[in-house]
């Protein structure tokens, strides 16, 4: 449906590679999450997407059809904005006429209405019909931004920040209704956010992105249990991942505290030979457990009780790290307590955060 | 003591508004005097029986009513103008960008310095060598774009969200439409204080009109007046009935409208 090859942009005005060269595919009625910290150019491909800006280089395919040279009205797509940017001085209604009501696809007044009300009645604001925006609360104003999107029957929907500007009950509700109502209609969506758990949660697939770059896409569970880099596994997960720097010796990559024995990894899950000097291994806080004989012992610095885990933080060769415990494990402060570690889940990068376990 | 600062200040509050009314309110008693309660001395305040018949004198003597219809024109097409003008040469500063803006907003801004009485006398070249001294197209053609109003608007303008701008645009909204469905029923405060300092400062413009008018038909109310006074001598009292002609329908326009003046000049901190 959406190709994406070769895709650089470099903002004129102040030099800016926000993009340096993006590779995508999306299939047809995929829900696809564009997730990412600030400034990692998420918003960019959305605005390339849309034709609002202009790539440097690279090809844009809706249906093998390049849409670079296009118009965005002429891109058959439906764009969300952040702050929704409803007109002010319309009725809901009026908004939602809006896009049939202008340009060259302008249709007839009672037509326009009718097809307003049919989208009206799918998102389910047509009680709103007369009020103006200012008078609605965050959550239907999101209801009407989408529907006015959605009024000119576009091929893509794209969804910029949809979420960011509600409360956060409010934001589990919508975003459960957002997947329901794309799902329904079967149209293709493309959803830029910067909250994980956000993407997790309604997305088919996901790109992870930083500095530019795609560092990993594919379904939401994979990229919380086969990251493809470092960046991927400390971006997800919360609370994230604990990092500890190792040094290779012999058969044990070395640290001050504990060292891990290279025969006790899973082989299968190896993907290249341990010829570097130094490696990064990565321990999800869940996969540290309290057992004796242990790997290590650590004085446990503070707890945190979060729903039915509990956060336990102490330092281990020189870092600070969490795990997560169970509420019936009767984990003290200042207690000294033996670790051990879950071989198989854990993941060892080389320094330049490729993944090699 | 502040029971006593606070008497000074409005002591002194009352003794500006005295200053400032005071020739305005002897305008209108004189006008109803009679020629010799007028140029009595010592001058008399209130006059013995209002002389309404003035304003019938007045307005015999000297063509006001072609005046009124003039400057009434003048100020409505002017306005209209910098209306068309500013909304379009605003958006094209605030909403799209193009090579040179940078550069031309210095250059808008630099002008901005350049005082009014400066260009006067090269705007009347350039009328004069186009052959349009004595005619509407005279008195108009300067005030139909205004810098500072556009400036004025530009700066209302950039507090409208871009995104309702990129929303038109993927929605297949040309730049005019955009303009005139959205743009201007969301900046109609601004429109609005703009179109009343405009049309008061067209019905109060004085220089250009008289140097581009001679003949008696193409005077403007101001101008109009002026002659009047030298024509008509020393007929105080007309004098009188005739300025208050002139000055009551825009005293009128700033009754009704004054929150809007007032909130366009604070805004602006400067009248245009």
């Amino acid at each position: 449906m959406i190709s994406i090859a070769n895709l650089r942009k470099v903002y004129e005005d102040n030099g800016y590679e926000a993009l340096k060269s993006i590779d995508l595919n999306i299939k047809e009625g995929d829900l696809v999450c564009l997730l990412g910290p600030s400034g990692c150019g998420k918003t960019t491909i959305l605005n390339l997407l849309a034709g609002l800006l202009d790539p440097t280089s690279g090809d844009i395919k809706f249906d093998n059809v390049s849409v670079v040279n296009k118009h965005p009205k002429d891109r058959n797509i439906g764009l969300v904005f952040q702050n929704y940017a409803l007109y002010p001085h319309m009725t809901v209604m009026e908004n939602v006429m809006f896009p049939l009501t202008v340009g060259n696809k302008k249709t007839k007044k009672s037509k326009a209405k009718e097809i307003a009300q049919k989208y009206m009645k799918i998102t389910n604001i047509t009680e709103l019909a007369d009020k103006k925006p200012g008078n609605m609360s965050g959550g239907q104003q999101q209801r009407v931004a989408i529907t006015r999107a959605l009024v000119q029957n576009p091929k893509v929907l794209l969804l910029d920040e949809p979420l960011s500007n509600l409360d956060a009950r409010l934001r589990l509700k919508i975003r459960e209704e957002i997947r329901r109502l794309v799902k329904e209609i079967g149209i293709t969506t493309i959803f830029v956010t910067h909250d994980q758990e956000e993407a997790l949660s309604i997305s088919d697939k996901i790109v992870i992105m930083d500095q530019g770059i795609v560092q990993q896409y594919d379904i939401p569970q994979n990229l919380y249990l086969e990251p493809a880099n470092l960046f991927v596994a400390k971006f997800m997960g919360n609370p994230i991942i604990n990092i500890f720097e190792m040094k290779k010796e012999e058969d044990y990559l070395k640290g001050s505290d504990f060292s891990i024995k290279l025969d006790k990894l899973d082989k299968t899950r190896v993907k290249d030979d341990f010829n570097k000097s130094k490696y990064i291994v990565g321990i999800r806080p869940e996969y540290f457990k309290l057992t004796t004989p242990s790997l290590f012992n650590a004085e446990i610095e503070t707890v945190e009780l979060i729903g039915k885990d509990r956060i336990v933080n102490f330092t281990i060769n020189g870092e600070h790290s969490k795990a997560i415990t169970d509420i019936n494990d009767k984990v003290k402060e200042n207690e000294i307590v033996g670790f051990d570690i879950e071989y198989d889940k854990i993941y060892i990068f080389e320094e330049d955060g490729r993944r090699v376990y | 003591m502040e029971r006593f600062n606070n008497a000074v200040s409005k002591l002194f509050v009352v003794i500006m508004a005295i200053i400032t009314l005071f020739p305005f309110i002897y305008m209108l008693l004189a006008s109803l005097m009679t020629f010799q309660e007028a140029t009595s001395i010592p001058p008399k305040l209130f006059p013995a029986h209002p002389q309404f018949k003035n304003y019938a004198e007045a307005l015999e003597e000297a063509p006001f009513v072609q005046y009124f219809i003039n400057t009434i024109f003048v100020s409505v097409v002017s306005t209209f103008g910098t209306l068309v003008t500013s909304i379009l040469s605003a958006f094209a500063l605030v909403k799209l960008n193009f090579k040179g803006k940078n550069m031309l907003l210095l250059g808008m801004a630099a002008l901005l310095m350049v005082p009014y009485e400066v260009t006067v006398f090269t705007n009347f070249q350039t009328i004069a060598q186009l052959g349009l001294i004595n005619t509407y197209t005279a008195l108009i053609i300067p005030s139909l774009a205004s810098i500072f109003y556009t400036f004025y608007l530009k700066e209302f303008l950039s507090s409208i969200p871009i995104s309702y701008y990129k929303a038109a645009k993927v929605d297949g909204c040309s730049d005019l439409e955009f303009i005139t469905r959205i743009l201007i029923p969301l900046s109609k405060p601004a429109l609005f204080t703009m179109s009343i300092l405009s049309f008061i400062s067209g019905w109060n413009s004085f220089l250009w009109p008289i140097l581009v008018t001679n003949e008696p038909e193409m005077r403007l109310l101001s101008n109009g007046l002026t002659s009047f006074a030298t024509e008509s001598g020393s007929n105080v009292h007309l004098q009188m009935a005739a300025s208050t002609l002139s000055v009551v329908p825009i005293l009128i326009l700033y009754l009704i409208f004054r929150k809007q003046i007032i909130r366009g000049v604070v805004r602006s901190g400067i009248k245009g």
